[in-house]
């Protein structure tokens, strides 16, 4: 019997992020690198851990190998308690019924006796698609004081972006009175976060409803939420203010990564009171080598610099050697960047290798990628916006003299 | 499941490290930017399989203690074995400090004999190495040999009247030992690293502590070897090591892991070496920032200039700050216009605004602990 807890959290980790294109061919969107240490799930995780939600149901089904290893017993986040602490959720067998999840209502539905083992309050929502400082406690003393059903996390967008989010139309008090999917006019520019705290008891009921409704997408969004309004159950929106980055594209990704070069940050990393834990590969520090240049950039434990990184993010264990120039690029962990080769407005992925001379990305233009665990030839040549897998040819201009 | 449990020795002599062990013991000494001496000795043991590690501290073990935690880093948060702290403790018998080794393991007599492995490997902790500690067992296991005592051939761990010297024959038997002379004739040092059975450690300590004896080197194994009543062999360890028992020797530990080929023997990807982490982000660079051979670690703020030096995690040089041949501990300050040259700079020192700080090349400028210049 476990014991009761206040709020369980469940962290939407299934999707594919076909956006994010070839960089989530092998991996689930929430195990994909950023900033130099940290995969986007460590943002919602440590999020849970800062503001003391201790249990976490992190639902997966897509590319989770990965995923997994990363989590493991959840001992980087301080989550491996033997009172809660997270939990890897893929689908199960039923009975005789075996199925996916169809939507994320539905991978909440399929594991609500997860949930009801903890006998909870109140269920909050997670995805792992942003990178964002929260504190979810906040927003819970927030629900509980409106004595709200659900509590939407909204921020405000520029007016000319709300077309492009969901957006809630609020009154003076918080109160959601509308909720439109991509309105073409908004009539508000607070748009949904995808973080949302339900009153269990509540959640519970429209998850079966929507279960039995057959026409239903089973989708928070498109169902729950608008049959919630429907039947004028209370509904707030909990204002967020903050750095708050989708990372769903690859420029996006490309973009939050470059946004940790401003001065000064965006999103504060080094806040002792708020860290975001990750799981740490134990490197030494890393090395600068004489005649390196670094400026205006981040690097990461067990990186050694032989050439030239300008405006970069590192990840741990990346080699550049002499002469290769790295710029306005993200390396992912253990990539290594032979003699001279010169990569600009690029993702380089996992322990993808660029040969020497080998020319990545342009000065302009859209972001090139070169996929996990790529070797590209020496002289080889990747253009902007090109994407370069382990089954691209890749053009390797006549050798050089 | 390997039949080895490792004890570590934390009660060295530190009063040539001055300010730096004022507060910690060698073992948790801050060394090669993120590490601490012991996260060496104690990789070195899980990455042989051993999995039951006590550690004897003998006195300010607080930072120790705080710095291993539960063991987790290191895998050894066991249930029933695991990292074990043994602090001394004040009993009707024991009413202090240990006078030495012998006493510390007589103290710990219960430890020794509740634990169930055949095997123990003993080693000091004022000494850096990463090795397989499992060729070590191996080699002792195969040879039937009651001891065996790891030494180096390295020059650099010489260390006359401070040190212990052996001579090994042909079959790598013990012939001789030297236990602190003035000149040593022995070429060969051990590096107070030895594996014998547990049983075998804690009768000798048992009968030498009951004959008034305190030191394990003179006066255990020297007269044994002597007397030729125990068959004691020698393993050779042809990896890197160094010992950390001065300022000097501390400084050079750091400098010489800026070498890139002894840093990729030190830190070899079959051999890694755990400690606590911090959770600290990427270093960052500023603009128009130069740094050369240097090791920098996670959370550090490099605005300026940074020379031949190693800064730990933290570790803030604002613009137009330079620091060159330095070792800065974790949340080092070196603010704008200062110039730091051959200097120690201990946890959370800071170097304000405009001070120059030249120490002679041989000999380091130890800045205290939180000390604010």
């Amino acid at each position: 019997m476990m014991r009761k807890k206040t709020c369980v959290a469940m962290l939407l980790a299934g999707g594919q992020g076909s956006r994010l294109g070839i960089l989530t061919k092998n991996v689930a969107k929430p195990a994909v690198p950023y900033g130099g240490k940290y995969r986007i799930i460590d943002f919602p995780l440590s999020n849970c851990t800062n503001s003391g939600i201790d249990t976490v149901g992190v639902l997966t089904q897509y590319q989770p190998l990965e995923l997994n290893a990363y989590i493991g017993s959840g001992a980087p986040w301080d989550l491996d308690l033997s009172n809660g602490g997270v939990f890897v959720l893929p689908p199960y067998q039923k009975g005789k019924v075996g199925e996916w999840y169809r939507g994320t209502a539905n991978a909440i539905y399929q594991n609500m006796a997860f949930i009801e083992q903890y006998n909870p309050d109140y269920v909050l929502i997670l995805s792992g698609d942003h990178i964002y400082k929260m504190d979810y406690n906040a927003m819970l003393r927030f629900h509980i004081r409106h004595g709200a059903d659900a509590t939407i996390a909204v921020r405000e967008v520029p007016w000319e972006e709300a077309s492009r989010f969901g957006i809630m139309n609020t009154d003076a008090e918080d109160n959601i009175i509308e909720f439109e999917e991509k309105p073409k006019n908004p009539k508000s520019n607070k748009a949904s976060m995808g973080v949302y705290i339900f009153t269990w008891e509540k959640l519970r009921k429209y998850l079966i409803e929507d279960e039995e409704n057959k026409a239903s997408a089973n989708d928070f969004g498109k169902n729950i939420i608008p049959a919630m309004l429907a039947d004028k159950q209370v509904m707030c929106a909990y204002m967020f203010e903050g750095y708050w980055k989708d990372v769903g594209t690859i420029e996006s990704l490309w973009e939050a990564n470059m946004d940790l070069l401003k001065t000064p940050m965006d999103i504060d990393l080094h806040d002792k009171k708020w860290r975001i834990f990750a799981r740490n590969p134990g490197y030494a520090p890393h090395y600068i080598a004489k005649g390196a240049t670094v400026d205006d950039s981040l690097i990461t434990e067990g990186c050694e610099v032989y050439g030239h990184v300008n405006h970069s993010v590192l990840s741990a264990g990346v080699v550049v050697e002499e002469g290769a120039v790295v710029q306005d690029a993200m390396i992912m962990p253990g990539a290594h960047i032979k003699r001279g080769a010169v990569v600009r407005r690029a993702i380089i992925a996992e322990g993808a290798v660029i040969g020497a001379g080998s020319i990545v990305g342009e000065e302009t233009g859209n972001i090139a990628v070169v996929g996990q665990g790529v070797v590209l030839p020496a002289g080889a040549m990747v253009t902007a916006g090109q994407q370069v897998d382990a089954s691209t040819k890749v053009e390797v201009p006549a050798a050089k003299a | 499941m390997k039949d080895v449990m490792g004890v570590i020795f934390t009660g060295e002599s530190d009063a040539r490290l001055r300010e730096l062990t004022m507060t910690r013991a060698i073992a948790a000494l801050p060394v090669a930017g993120r590490y601490r001496v012991i996260d060496f000795l104690v990789s070195s043991m899980v990455n042989g399989g051993i999995r039951n590690v006590g550690i004897i501290m003998q006195k300010n073990y607080h930072s120790l203690m705080d710095h291993l935690g539960s063991g987790k880093e290191w895998d050894l948060h066991g249930k029933n074995e695991g990292l074990r702290v043994l602090p001394p403790f004040l009993t009707r018998e024991n009413v202090g400090v240990y006078t030495g080794m012998l006493e510390a393991l007589r103290s710990n007599t219960n430890y020794l004999t509740r634990s169930k492995q055949e095997y123990l490997v003993l080693s000091n902790s004022d000494i850096i190495y990463n090795c397989n500690m499992d060729e070590l067992v191996r080699c002792h296991i195969d040879s039937g040999a009651d001891i065996t005592l790891m030494y180096t051939r390295n020059p650099d761990m010489k260390r006359d009247e401070y040190g212990t010297y052996i001579a090994v024959d042909e079959c790598g038997k013990v012939t001789e030992m030297e236990v602190e002379p003035t000149h040593p004739n022995l070429d060969l040092t051990f590096m107070d690293v030895m594996i014998l059975k547990r049983e075998t450690l804690r009768s000798l300590v048992d009968k030498a502590v009951a004959h008034g004896l305190h030191t394990m080197n003179r006066d255990v194994l020297m007269p044994m070897i002597q007397q030729g009543k125990a068959n004691v062999n020698a393993y050779e360890y042809k990896g890197l090591c160094w010992r950390v028992d001065s300022v000097q020797s501390f400084f050079k530990f750091n400098m010489d892991i800026l070498d890139t080929d002894i840093r990729h023997q030190l830190f070899s990807a079959d051999l890694p070496v755990y400690t606590k982490v911090r959770d600290e982000m990427p270093a960052s660079y500023g603009e128009d920032v130069t740094v050369i051979n240097s090791l920098v670690a996670d959370g550090c703020v490099i605005q300026g200039t940074v020379e031949n030096s190693v800064l730990f995690r933290g570790v803030r040089v604002a613009p137009d700050a330079h620091v060159k041949n330095c070792v800065i501990m974790q949340d080092g300050q070196v603010h704008s216009g200062a110039y730091v040259e051959n200097c120690i700079l201990d946890k959370q020192a800071v170097i304000k605004r405009n001070a120059r700080l030249i120490g002679p090349n041989a000999y380091p400028i130890v800045i205290a602990k939180n000390v604010v210049i």
